[in-house]
């Protein structure tokens, strides 16, 4: 296993070498940098042009200078590693690359998380129900998700989800005739996920529509979408709806150990809303925030530990998730009480389309600034976590193979409920090919999105990197690129030992 | 042979369903079988025949351009107006959908209809290209990666990572932006060049795991040479796979040239694509939005229509995942079921 290891590193070494020194040739034949400086009406052009020749080692030939670089990038002149400083700028590059790597994983760290939960599930479902009406649409809905250019769908929701969206915040009313439409989509949209006779079908269809024609009625006449409120009541409502979701995803409402744990943690949750309001008030920071959620996580841990003593997984897991959702509102909630400073902060178009962050808004307060994050990473991250339209067939197929499998037939044939035959044997086994995907993914990570920071005015490695390219910046180019050829390689790496590790009826070939 | 053995001796084991199945194929073909499957997916269908109208009437509403510069062999096309000339704007002062111009005129007066078709046509062209030149290295790597396991094996693998971690924009860039115009199918060309080590992974697998089936042994035993083995016993059956990601990989290259387009690495003016096309009259959504609606539709639908097709495909080589229950069945089997639970 070692020698295995061993082996596939130093080939990944020279791998990493030898698309670094292709990279590096391909970039420094396909242009030249001073190409901006030669054209520019500077009487002391020659001088410049002279100086960055000399710099930038341009006088030697490509296939000579990658070594030069390669001698510097490694620290072996210096002692520490030197990727150069960039053309025109003369900025270091490996600070560019510090401040651009935090950028870009805040952009896309939520929406990878968003896309694989929401994929993997929804993925599961349409396996267990193939050839529903569910299974049909979410297909349907996938194949057209796969078929959206990002930079298209992102145009369109900058107009319609922030432009629009503004515009519509001035006067927040919507008129009875758009209110009976939205919700009888949304409601056809949640009865779809029921299954069984037509009757229960539609009459899941009017409870659904009926319910949204109230609220949204009731959020147009309080003008709930300028002045938006959850409030202690509005968390106990969600978060009991929740974790009734869970007892029956997980348990089934047989299980009362599990029903009674959830509900446990949700009055948790409601008992610690007032304290929190007070601990967390404008001066608060991250580390406080982080401590109060792992509190919280533990003590639901142990509140489903303690509630039964056998099987306690499917106990812990809801009580967990339940707890999980609650604290989510509660700050849900909190930023919900910033809204109304925010948006006069910012003008009154709180929704943003471009940037990381407002300049214009200097504030201390900690909600302030974090109800900023949300406002800029609302859209992108909506672009980006279209993408579980590939979790979700990925999942799907995998689960398919897996349920046809002859262990799943012996579990039914024991007489296990249906429920644990998907939870506890198909899914577990048809996650195992999805570990390959996610570790390339977290390599991807740090690479960046290069359409969807441009489109978004987001700087990160993205950006980065589609500068380098248009200026021929090869220093800030070979940085960018090395970082993510190296996190490509170590993800086939990991990739190729994790499922090993994980299905053992797969073993390295010696 | 070796296909159709594989096929019955498979089907016993595949459960109820396969009862009615094996009246349904009976006497055919392989070929006839996957073609019957293939044809009674709707929406598959609809794909392909959408592709193939599509297809037939971008390219004859410009006309062919065939033959040398000096020898141009021109068949006219049926739409009225070239994508390069300079028309007086029409009836509409913005530019606006007329009867006249259908998709609208950009401001200097160009007919855009006949820019969106030259601009399909490249499009559909470039994904062509790099599909079938990515399918053909991708199949050929994997294949023999899989077959001749070890040494090769490993050297072709450690080939295939390489390949990987070339990035395509930088090759976008090299080709199609930073060298000056080397125009559209040397770009083409070199994007496929790039972009198969997915495939090339799949089909290793699948040849991993088909040479040590007993048909192959017998096949051995029987005395055939390695290539007979790999092109009459195992790529026969891996078509499946092969075709499958093929199908998958042409919608990802349209995607991938209009993404490239858009960035300012793909397609360069004078040429057009659908991905240019939106790129360069994104800022003009709020004035004259048929600009930007017209190219993206139609990415959508070339791309959407596809995946249908690659979907049927799965389909129609991959019974396996099929296990079609009708309402009937279900109500009996989770009727049994509920009755076992309560017992």
């Amino acid at each position: 296993m070692l020698a295995f290891i061993g082996r596939r590193i130093s080939l990944a070494l020279l791998i990493l070498f030898g698309s670094t020194y292709l990279t590096y040739q391909l970039a420094a034949y396909s242009g030249d940098p001073l190409a901006g400086i030669r054209e520019s009406t500077d009487p002391k052009k020659d001088v410049i042009i002279a100086e960055l020749t000399k710099t930038l080692q341009l006088d030697v030939p490509p296939p000579a200078r990658y070594f030069l670089w390669l001698q510097k990038a490694l620290g072996l002149a210096t002692g520490a590693p030197d990727f150069g400083n960039t053309v025109i700028l003369r900025l270091p590059v490996i600070d560019q690359i510090a401040a651009a790597i935090p950028v870009t994983l805040r952009l896309v760290t939520t929406a990878t998380i968003l896309s694989v939960v929401i994929g993997i599930s929804f993925g599961v479902l349409s396996a267990i129900r193939q050839y529903s009406r569910l299974d049909n649409s979410l297909t349907l809905l996938s194949f057209f998700l796969f078929s959206l250019p990002i930079f298209w769908i992102a145009v369109m929701l900058k107009e319609f989800m922030a432009i629009r969206f503004n515009d519509f915040l001035v006067n927040p009313t919507i008129d009875i005739w758009a209110n009976i439409l939205i919700s009888g989509v949304i409601a056809v949209i949640v009865a779809g996920f029921v299954s069984g006779t037509r009757k229960r079908v539609l009459i899941t269809w009017a409870a659904t529509f009926a319910l949204l024609v109230t609220l949204l009625g009731v959020a147009s006449a309080t003008a709930w979408f300028r002045y938006p409120v959850m409030g202690i009541f509005g968390i106990a409502i969600l978060g009991v709806a929740c974790s009734l979701g869970f007892t029956n995803i997980f348990s089934g409402f047989g299980n009362k150990k599990a029903l009674g744990a959830g509900l446990a943690s949700v009055a948790l949750g409601l008992i610690a809303y007032y304290p929190f309001q007070q601990l967390a008030g404008p001066g608060t920071n991250y580390e406080l925030m982080l401590a109060l959620a792992v509190l919280m996580l533990s003590s639901s841990y142990f509140i489903g530990y303690f509630f039964t003593k056998i099987d306690k997984g499917p106990v812990i897991r809801v009580s967990m998730l339940s707890a999980f959702m609650v604290a989510l509102f509660t700050v849900v909630d909190k930023l919900m009480q910033t809204w109304d400073g925010y948006f006069d902060l910012a003008d009154g178009r709180p929704i943003q389309t471009q940037g990381s962050y407002n300049i214009t808004i200097t504030s201390n307060d900690f909600w302030v600034n974090n109800l900023d994050l949300v406002t800029h990473l609302f859209l992108p991250t909506t672009a980006l976590a279209l993408g579980f339209a590939g979790y979700l067939r990925y999942s799907r197929a995998s689960m398919l193979e897996v349920l046809n499998m002859d262990y799943i037939r012996t579990a039914r044939a024991k007489g296990m409920p249906e429920r644990e035959v998907v939870l506890r044997h198909a899914v577990r086994n048809a996650m195992l090919p999805l570990t390959t995907l996610l570790t390339f993914e977290v390599a991807g990570l740090i690479g960046g999105a290069i359409i969807t920071e441009g489109i978004f005015g987001w700087r990160g490695m993205g950006s980065l990197s589609n500068e380098a390219i248009q200026s021929q910046d090869l220093n800030l180019l070979m940085a960018t690129f090395a970082i993510s050829a190296f996190l490509t390689i170590m993800a086939t790496l990991v990739a190729d030992l994790l499922y090993s590790v994980l299905d053992p009826r797969i073993r390295i070939r010696k | 042979m070796a296909i159709k053995r594989k096929k019955n001796s498979q089907q016993p084991i595949e459960g109820n369903e396969t009862g009615s199945s094996n009246i349904e194929v009976a006497g055919l073909s392989q070929g006839q079988i996957i073609r019957k499957r293939f044809f009674q997916h709707k929406p598959a269908v609809a794909g392909l025949i959408f592709m193939i109208l599509f297809t037939i009437f971008v390219y004859s509403a410009s006309g062919l351009h065939l033959g040398t510069e000096a020898n141009p062999i021109t068949i006219k096309g049926w739409w009225k107006y070239s994508h390069e000339d300079l028309l007086p704007q029409g009836s509409c002062a913005s530019g606006c959908p007329s009867a006249d111009h259908p998709m609208g005129q950009l401001p200097n007066g160009r007919d855009y209809f006949s820019l969106v078709t030259r601009g399909s046509e490249i499009s559909l062209m470039i994904m062509v290209v790099i599909g079938g030149l990515s399918a053909f290295i991708g199949t050929v790597t994997g294949a023999v990666a899989g077959f001749f396991v070890g040494i090769i094996d490993n050297v072709m693998m450690r080939f295939t990572d390489f390949i990987l971690t070339v990035p395509f924009i930088l090759i976008g860039a090299v080709i199609g932006y930073n060298l000056g115009n080397f125009g559209v199918f040397p770009l083409a060309i070199f994007l496929g060049i790039f972009i198969w080590p997915g495939l090339a992974r799949l089909v290793r697998g699948e040849f991993l795991s088909l040479r040590e089936r007993e048909f192959v042994d017998a096949a051995r035993v029987a005395g055939a040479s390695n290539r007979r083995i790999i092109f009459k016993h195992i790529l026969p059956n891996s078509v499946g796979v092969i075709i499958v990601s093929t199908t998958l990989l042409l919608s990802s290259s349209i995607l991938l040239e209009s993404g490239l387009s858009y960035l300012g690495f793909g397609v360069q003016a004078p040429d057009v694509s659908l991905g240019a096309l939106i790129s360069t009259y994104q800022g003009e959504f709020t004035y004259a939005p048929w600009l930007f609606w017209w190219p993206g539709v139609i990415i959508i639908a070339i791309a959407l229509s596809i995946n249908f097709v690659g979907d049927g495909l799965r389909d129609a080589f991959d019974p396996r995942q099929r296990r079609r229950i009708s309402r009937k069945e279900r109500a009996v089997e989770t009727g049994t079921r509920a009755q076992v639970n309560k017992s």
